[in-house]
């Protein structure tokens, strides 16, 4: 367990820093794909919503540090990403929920979810309210649902439909 | 109990650790300074209001009971303490007049306080606080800064009984100002006077003041008694009904002075030597 730990760790530490790359490269107009949100869904599916929730924090808060310098809001997210992905959470079919493409709907949905929790943090202070919805709550979890399904065929796995 | 604890944490700790989580990034969020924090600053302070109202509500009503006890006794306290200063204020107002009335009169002025009164079966006295010792005779007026109250019934070394105007027995000459005609005041219905004797030929409207008359043997003219407050005409009778509204509030009378009142004598004298004459 320890090892595995480490393991996400060091992903999870890559992970924020791809994320700084892409915001600065992959972003179409300020909206970039949420690699850190993926892998807490990774992590939700491989080892519960418990941990899904507290590793989304705490990736959150290292982006949070390094990356958007908002402190609490990618934690925000990504512990409402982990709690929303850990509801797919089947400790029988870990391989099935992780490693398919449903992976990328279940990034979909969780990302819609955790968007749209966000989406009154995000719109505070804006004037347009639908602009803001659909630049950051739609086009991200657009963007991050086709960011996840180029990863799991990247990754050469066979697809699955549940 | 920490069964039953455990077990609810086991079965709600994904819910519980989600609701630490949300909390701890929420607060993180509010240590922000921009735009978008100072929306959420305002809501949350609005929550923290809403709630903190809610759990002084539940807190209040346990201490409920004694509260109650509590503003129930302020407020009997309170209640008192504003019947005070109502009969103080009365009172106030009652001296001020007496010391107006003392300043304009000539007559000697004996001021007592009033100690007793009793009203039943048509009878009305006040008791007063100064007999013969201070100079009271029977027969003596007694007023008040508004007007007259009565005269002396009775007296003894300390103490004096006044027949009021209301009074059953009570008879005091009066006059009508506007009409200039004379009458008798004696008691009337539910703390009224009553004007009598006073012919229909006179115009007697209502708020015509009413004051002694120098036709009477007892007071002292021009002593305010009332206003007459309705004035009516009855078939059959040659003299009008009127009704009079007392100067005095006999109800809270609380000082008064005994006026010092001899009647010129020669008067009397001078009616009861022709008669004699003429016999």
């Amino acid at each position: 367990m320890t090892k595995r730990l480490l393991i996400y760790v060091a992903l999870g530490i890559a992970a924020v820093l791809v994320q700084k790359f892409l915001d600065d490269f992959a972003s179409i107009n300020s909206v970039s794909p949420q690699l850190v949100i993926i892998f807490v869904v990774y992590l939700a599916l491989r080892e519960g919503q418990l941990f899904g929730m507290s590793g989304g924090f705490l990736i959150g808060l290292l982006n949070d540090l390094l990356v958007t310098h908002f402190i609490g809001y990618t934690s925000f997210v990504g512990v409402v990403a982990g709690f929303a992905a850990g509801f797919f959470f089947k400790e029988s079919d870990i391989e099935l929920a992780a490693r398919t493409l449903n992976f990328a709907w279940i990034c979909a949905i969780t990302l819609a979810i955790s968007e749209l929790a966000a989406l009154p943090i995000i719109a505070s202070g804006e004037l347009d309210y639908l602009y803001v919805f659909m630049k950051f709550t739609v086009g991200t979890t657009i963007y991050t649902s086709v960011f996840a399904m180029v990863i799991v065929f990247v990754n050469g796995r066979k697809s699955h439909y549940v | 109990m920490f069964k039953w604890l455990s077990e609810f944490f086991r079965l709600a700790k994904n819910y519980i650790v989600f609701a630490l989580l949300i909390s701890l990034s929420f607060f993180l969020i509010s240590t922000n300074n921009n735009v978008h924090t100072r929306g959420l600053q305002v809501l949350g302070l609005f929550t923290t209001s809403y709630l903190e109202a809610g759990v002084r509500d539940v807190i209040g009503y346990f201490t409920l009971a004694s509260k109650n006890k509590e503003l129930r006794e302020e407020n009997a306290r309170l209640i008192d303490l504003t019947a005070r200063i109502r009969g103080a204020m009365e009172e106030n107002e009652q001296l001020r007049q007496m010391l107006k009335f003392r300043e304009q009169t000539r007559s000697q002025l004996i001021p007592a306080d009033v100690i007793g009164r009793s009203s039943e079966g048509g009878r009305y006295f006040l008791t007063l606080d100064a007999g013969s010792n201070s100079g009271v005779h029977a027969g003596d007026p007694v007023v008040t800064g508004t007007g007259l109250v009565g005269t002396v019934f009775a007296v003894n070394d300390d103490f004096s009984l006044v027949r009021t105007l209301l009074d059953g027995d009570s008879r005091i000459a009066a006059k009508l100002l506007n009409a200039s005609a004379d009458g008798l005041i004696v008691a009337g219905d539910y703390g009224q006077l009553a004007m009598k004797n006073v012919s229909r030929r006179y115009v007697v409207s209502p708020g015509d003041l009413v004051e002694t008359s120098s036709l009477s043997s007892l007071v002292p003219p021009g002593i305010a008694i009332g206003m007459v407050t309705k004035s009516t005409d009855e078939p059959g009778n040659i003299f009008k009904k009127i009704d009079v509204q007392p100067a005095v509030d006999f109800t809270a009378i609380s000082a008064a002075f005994v006026m010092e009142y001899v009647h010129p004598a020669g008067a009397a004298n001078l009616k009861n030597e022709r008669l004699k004459k003429r016999k």
